[in-house]
C-alpha cells in the first residue's frame, strides 16, 4: 500500500511548526522518526493534508543533566537513549525499555517523544482498510461501535508503548508548547485514559512534545523493565511493567512504583501492589502476595491477541520477576 | 507535492526530484532501479527492506525518502565490486545461509553494519543484530554460522 498525497513541512523552530499545525486546523500532523505514523498512515487510520517534521530543530536531540534532573529531546531515536552513557548510568530501565522497542532497524529512527505520543492499538483497528472494509467502521476509526465490547458509549484500545511506564516510574514530566505556550506537565496527566483520544495531543490541542524532563534518581533507586511479548523482538508488549524500589539496606523497602503498560487504555499505576510492599523487607513470599495484588488490579479488555485473563495471570508472573530483578534476587 | 532530495548511494552522488510520501524504499527500486532492496510487509516488521542509512541499518519502508536528504545510503548493489562478491556475501554463500534470498539483502547489510561496530560479535550480539530481519527459510542456524565464520 502506498501513502496518499499531503504537504510536507521541514520546520525550522518550534514557532514554526505550532503555526503551521494551526493553519492546517486539525488536518497536520508531527512526523518525528516516522516508524509508526507511516504504517499506520497507510492503513489509512489517518489521512493528513499535511506532516510537519521536526529534524531541523537540533535543539530537540539534546541529552543532558541539569540541577538535579536530566532533560532528553523529544527527538532522540531511542537507538540515542541506549547509547547514552548519561541514561545507561542514571536511568537504567528507561535504556532498557528502549532496547525492547520493535527491532534495531526501527530503533534507528523511533523517538522517545513518537513513542510517548503512541496512539493506542486494537486488533480491530490497526489493520488495513481492506480488512476493516468488511465491518462497520469502529469508534476509534470515527464510527459508532466498538467490536471488543460491542457497546457504544466508548473506545477500548489497548496502550502499548514501552518507554511511558519507566519514565512514569521515574516521576518524569514533559513539556509540551502550543498555540497558548509551553506548560511543563506530569507525564502522568499527559494520558487521559481514552482510548480513542488518549493523550493530550490526540484530544487535538494543537501542542507539541518537546521535552522530557526526568528527576535524578537517588543511590538507593532501583529500577527495571520487564516486557512480555510472544516473540523476542518486534512485537508490541503484550503487557509491560516497570518496577522502582528505594532500597535502604539493600532490602528495606521505603518507596516504590509498579506501571503497567498494556492492560488499558493508558498506563496503569498498580497502587495496591505498591502499598503492600512499602515499609516492608523484599523477600519471596511478600512479591508474591504483591503479584497476586497486581493482577486483581488491571481491567484489560480484549482488544489484543490475547484474553484478558491471560494478561491477568502474566501480570503476576511479569511482576514478580520485575521486583526480583530491581530486588537484586535474580539477574 | 514534489521535492528535490540529494543522495549519496553506494558512494554516488543522485539528485532527483520526489513525491514528499515516497519511502526510500519505493525511491530506490522505482526511481533508482535498485531492486535488490526488497518490500516484504512494508511496515518496518519483516526487515527484506533494511538499507544502511549512514552506516546503520533501517527498514526503508518506514522512512520517507525526504527524511534521507544529504545522507549516505548503502544498498545491497553497492557490497560487490568488481565482479567479486563481498566478504560476507561469500560467508552466506558458503554456509548456506541463502535459500529463497528474499531476506538475504537485509541479513548481509544488518551484518555489516555489526562487524564495523562490532568486529568480534558474541553469538547473543549476531542474534540481537539480525532481531529486526525475518528468514522463513533457513531457521537462522545457516545464518549465525556464516555471521560467526565471519569472526576472527
Amino acid at each position: 500500500m502506498r501513502l496518499l498525497e499531503f504537504d510536507y513541512f521541514e520546520a525550522e523552530n518550534l514557532e514554526d511548526a505550532v503555526a503551521h499545525l494551526k493553519k492546517y486546523n486539525g488536518s497536520c500532523q508531527i512526523i518525528a522518526g516516522g516508524t509508526d505514523l507511516l504504517t499506520a498512515l497507510k492503513q489509512r487510520l489517518y489521512t493528513p493534508a499535511c506532516l510537519v517534521s521536526l529534524d531541523n530543530i537540533p535543539s530537540l536531540k539534546n541529552i543532558k543533566e541539569e540541577n538535579g534532573a536530566i532533560f532528553i529531546g523529544a527527538m532522540c531515536t531511542l537507538e540515542d537513549i541506549i547509547n547514552s552513557e548519561l541514561v545507561a548510568k542514571k536511568l537504567p530501565a528507561l535504556k532498557q525499555a528502549a532496547w525492547e522497542v520493535g527491532s534495531p532497524l526501527l530503533r534507528s529512527l523511533a523517538t522517545i517523544g513518537g513513542n510517548i505520543c503512541l496512539n493506542t492499538r486494537c486488533r480491530f483497528y490497526n489493520q488495513s482498510s481492506f480488512w476493516r472494509s468488511s465491518r462497520e467502521k469502529c469508534f476509534k476509526a470515527g464510527g459508532s461501535i466498538c467490536h471488543v465490547t460491542n457497546k457504544q458509549e466508548s473506545c477500548v484500545a489497548t496502550f502499548s508503548a514501552d518507554m511511558p511506564p519507566v519514565l512514569i516510574a521515574y516521576g518524569a514530566s514533559v513539556r509540551l508548547i502550543g498555540p497558548k505556550g509551553t506548560r511543563l506537565l506530569p507525564l502522568r496527566q499527559f494520558y487521559t485514559d481514552n482510548g480513542r483520544f488518549p493523550n493530550e495531543i490526540l484530544t487535538g490541542s494543537g501542542e507539541i512534545l518537546t521535552e522530557i524532563e526526568i528527576p535524578t534518581p537517588s543511590s538507593q533507586t532501583n529500577s527495571t523493565y520487564c516486557k512480555f511479548r510472544l516473540r523476542n523482538s518486534i512485537d508490541f508488549p503484550l503487557l509491560g511493567i516497570a518496577v522502582l524500589l528505594i532500597l535502604d539496606k539493600g532490602k528495606f523497602c521505603k518507596d516504590a512504583r509498579i506501571i503497567i503498560t498494556g492492560a488499558g487504555s493508558a498506563p496503569i499505576e498498580a497502587v495496591e501492589a505498591r502499598e503492600k510492599l512499602l515499609q516492608q523487607e523484599l523477600e519471596p513470599q511478600l512479591i508474591d502476595a504483591a503479584a497476586q495484588i497486581a493482577a486483581s488490579e488491571i481491567h484489560p479488555m480484549r482488544s489484543s491477541f490475547v484474553s484478558p485473563r491471560y494478561k491477568r495471570e502474566i501480570a503476576g508472573v511479569v511482576l514478580a520477576e520485575a521486583l526480583e530483578k530491581a530486588g537484586g534476587i535474580r539477574e | 507535492m514534489k521535492k528535490k532530495i540529494r543522495l549519496i548511494v553506494n558512494g554516488e552522488e543522485k539528485v532527483l526530484t520526489i513525491d514528499v510520501q515516497q519511502t526510500l524504499l519505493e525511491v530506490l527500486r522505482e526511481d533508482l532501479g535498485l531492486t535488490g532492496t526488497k518490500k516484504g510487509c512494508n511496515q518496518g516488521e519483516c526487515g527484506a527492506c533494511t538499507v544502511l542509512l549512514e552506516g546503520k541499518p533501517v527498514s526503508s519502508c518506514s522512512l520517507l525518502a525526504v527524511k534521507a536528504d544529504g545522507k549516505a545510503v548503502t544498498t545491497i548493489e553497492g557490497l560487490a565490486k568488481g565482479g567479486q562478491l563481498h566478504p560476507i556475501q561469500q560467508a552466506f554463500n558458503e554456509k548456506g545461509a541463502i535459500q529463497c534470498g528474499f531476506c538475504s539483502p537485509g541479513m548481509i547489510l544488518v551484518t555489516k553494519s555489526l562487524l564495523e561496530q562490532n568486529p568480534n560479535p558474541t553469538t547473543a550480539e549476531i542474534k540481537e543484530a539480525i532481531a529486526g530481519n525475518i528468514c522463513r527459510c533457513t531457521g537462522y542456524v545457516q545464518i549465525i554460522e556464516a555471521i560467526r565464520s565471519l569472526v576472527p
